[in-house]
């Protein structure tokens, strides 16, 4: 790639590598759900400069907690900020932006003390939580651990970014619940499926849905995937279906069933 | 320049000074310069594409909200001039598109069956960052004069330093928050639009309309209403019913 170009787009300051984004990019294909964002986590830290990794929910109560881990450790030092009611992914869910401490013993006034003391206590020295946005609302993190004390670096908080983005994926896997299974693919399918949620009428159908199912917007997007899954449609061409009033989406034998529907679609 | 179109000028750019001196609303203004760009400029329509943080372009603004027209503005982050001319930071030219088929086969057949026969793409920059490109589509066949490049760029300048209200602004991570803003703000007006073009069984052109009449009608911004809209803090009905109270009167939503 040459120089110049790289200078001249503003994302060229804190690109991401391409070795490192189609890394991370496979990782989320390869497996679905839990495991993908399992294997997403493990790929952070191979990649990202990072000694654990987990992904965790944060909505409304339900469906609250760490789900995808890079391993035992990770998983549980994240558990705890559920446990504390505290900690640097409930902040970048709730700010919808990165929260960062690149050295936990220099945050003197860190305002989350008590998960601070316990994830010190087993040598983390910097955590990393990036926002997990879906549907143009934070639903939950991706946290980065580190032992070494430091700043993320701008190249890995891209790659950091870029696996946030991803991390939608195995999430709306786990929304779906039944589609367990059905996102496996070659790869680079993770972020072929993310180029096509990332739409105009995949947003003006996520809308169109939630005046249907009376839903929030991560529900109904999670229900456009799910008819696009049983159509065999990207999500695109199942929201031109939604804008396009060829199906309504509230009832949900229209979606989960497509061979037992022939009335809903006009 | 004839005196008509010297005074249209003139108040575009003092409207657009006006709007960006209080508290505005990103994505209202760049729809509106949109809309300025296809009335003083000799094409049919036009369109705002932003770049994130890894390159792909989004549609911010268009001066027509057919969901159709939305569609060939997004669909160049695969291919077409805007997506080559944020890439070469540089204008990209096409009087008639029949002659770019090989170049673009997928956005040409879909500009051509929108009825689009020529494209100009202008970069967006703050200094030395492409930002993204104003995309103005013709339906005749011909370039554009001298005094329309001119004055789509400085339009196109007016856009950037919108998006980037910190002008000073040098630090990569503040441009890009600022950039990340008007991309969101445009995902919950499309969901609004979806949210009220199914409560009102509208189209999603007449959805925006009613969304902007009723941000206008009250002095709130368009994004604060579209994302009261979904929350469900303003009853969709209310909007629905705040059209018919002025129905006596008349508007709509784009200039013609």
């Amino acid at each position: 790639m040459d120089v110049g170009s790289a200078a001249r787009r503003w994302g060229g300051a804190i690109a991401s590598s391409e070795r490192v984004r189609s890394g991370l990019g496979a990782a989320v294909a390869a497996e679905s759900g839990l495991a993908a964002a399992d294997g997403l986590c493990r790929a952070c830290v191979r990649l990202l400069g990072v000694d654990g990794a987990a992904v965790s929910v944060v909505r409304d109560g339900v469906s609250t907690g760490t789900f995808g881990s890079s391993g035992a450790l990770s998983r549980r030092l994240d558990e705890l900020q559920f446990t504390f009611g505290e900690g640097p992914c409930l902040d970048a869910v709730r700010d919808g932006r990165p929260a960062l401490v690149p050295d936990l013993t220099l945050t003197t006034e860190t305002p989350w003390p008590v998960f601070a003391g316990a994830v010190m206590a087993v040598g983390v020295r910097a955590v990393f939580a990036l926002p997990v946005v879906l549907a143009g609302a934070p639903i939950g993190a991706l946290d980065l651990f580190r032992h070494t004390p430091g700043p993320l670096g701008g190249e890995n908080l891209a790659g950091g970014l870029f696996a946030a983005r991803l991390a939608t994926l195995p999430l709306l896997d786990l929304a779906g619940g039944d589609l367990e299974g059905e996102a496996a693919g070659d790869s680079g399918e993770g972020t072929r499926e993310f180029a096509s949620l990332e739409r105009v009428e995949v947003y003006q159908a996520t809308g169109m849905i939630m005046a249907q199912c009376d839903v929030d917007p991560a529900e109904a997007l999670v229900r456009l995937r799910a008819y696009a899954f049983a159509h065999d449609l990207t999500a695109s061409e199942a929201a031109w279906r939604v804008v396009q009033r060829q199906v309504a989406l509230d009832d949900d034998s229209a979606w989960a069933f497509p061979d037992d529907d022939p009335g809903m679609i006009s | 320049m004839s005196a008509e179109r010297e005074r249209q000028v003139t108040r575009a750019f003092v409207s657009l000074a006006n709007s960006l001196v209080d508290r505005f609303d990103v994505v209202d203004l760049l729809d509106g310069l949109t809309a300025d760009c296809a009335r003083l400029l000799d094409v049919e329509s036009a369109g705002l594409l932003l770049a994130d943080q890894h390159g792909t372009l989004h549609m911010v603004a268009a001066s027509s909200e057919r969901t159709r027209n939305l569609e060939l503005l997004q669909l160049q982050r695969d291919q077409g001039p805007c997506l080559d001319c944020y890439r070469g930071g540089a204008p990209v030219s096409v009087a008639d598109l029949r002659t770019a088929t090989a170049r673009w086969p997928r956005f040409v057949a879909a500009a051509t069956q929108a009825g689009f026969v020529s494209v100009h793409a202008l970069p967006m920059r703050l200094r030395d960052t492409v930002l993204g490109a104003l995309g103005l589509f013709g339906t005749q066949v011909g370039t554009l004069n001298e005094d329309d490049l001119s004055l789509g760029q400085a339009l196109a300048h007016v856009a950037s330093v919108a998006i980037v209200q910190d002008k000073a602004a040098t630090d990569q991570m503040v441009i890009n928050e600022q950039l990340k803003g008007a991309l969101s703000s445009r995902v919950v007006l499309e969901q609004a639009k979806g949210f009220l073009a199914q409560r009102g069984d509208l189209e999603m052109d007449e959805a925006f309309g009613r969304l902007r009449t009723y941000a206008r009608d009250h002095n709130l911004r368009l994004t604060d209403v579209a994302r009261a809209v979904v929350a469900r803090e303003i009853p969709a009905q209310r909007l629905l019913d705040h059209a018919a109270t002025r129905a006596s009167r008349p508007r709509r939503s784009k200039p013609s």
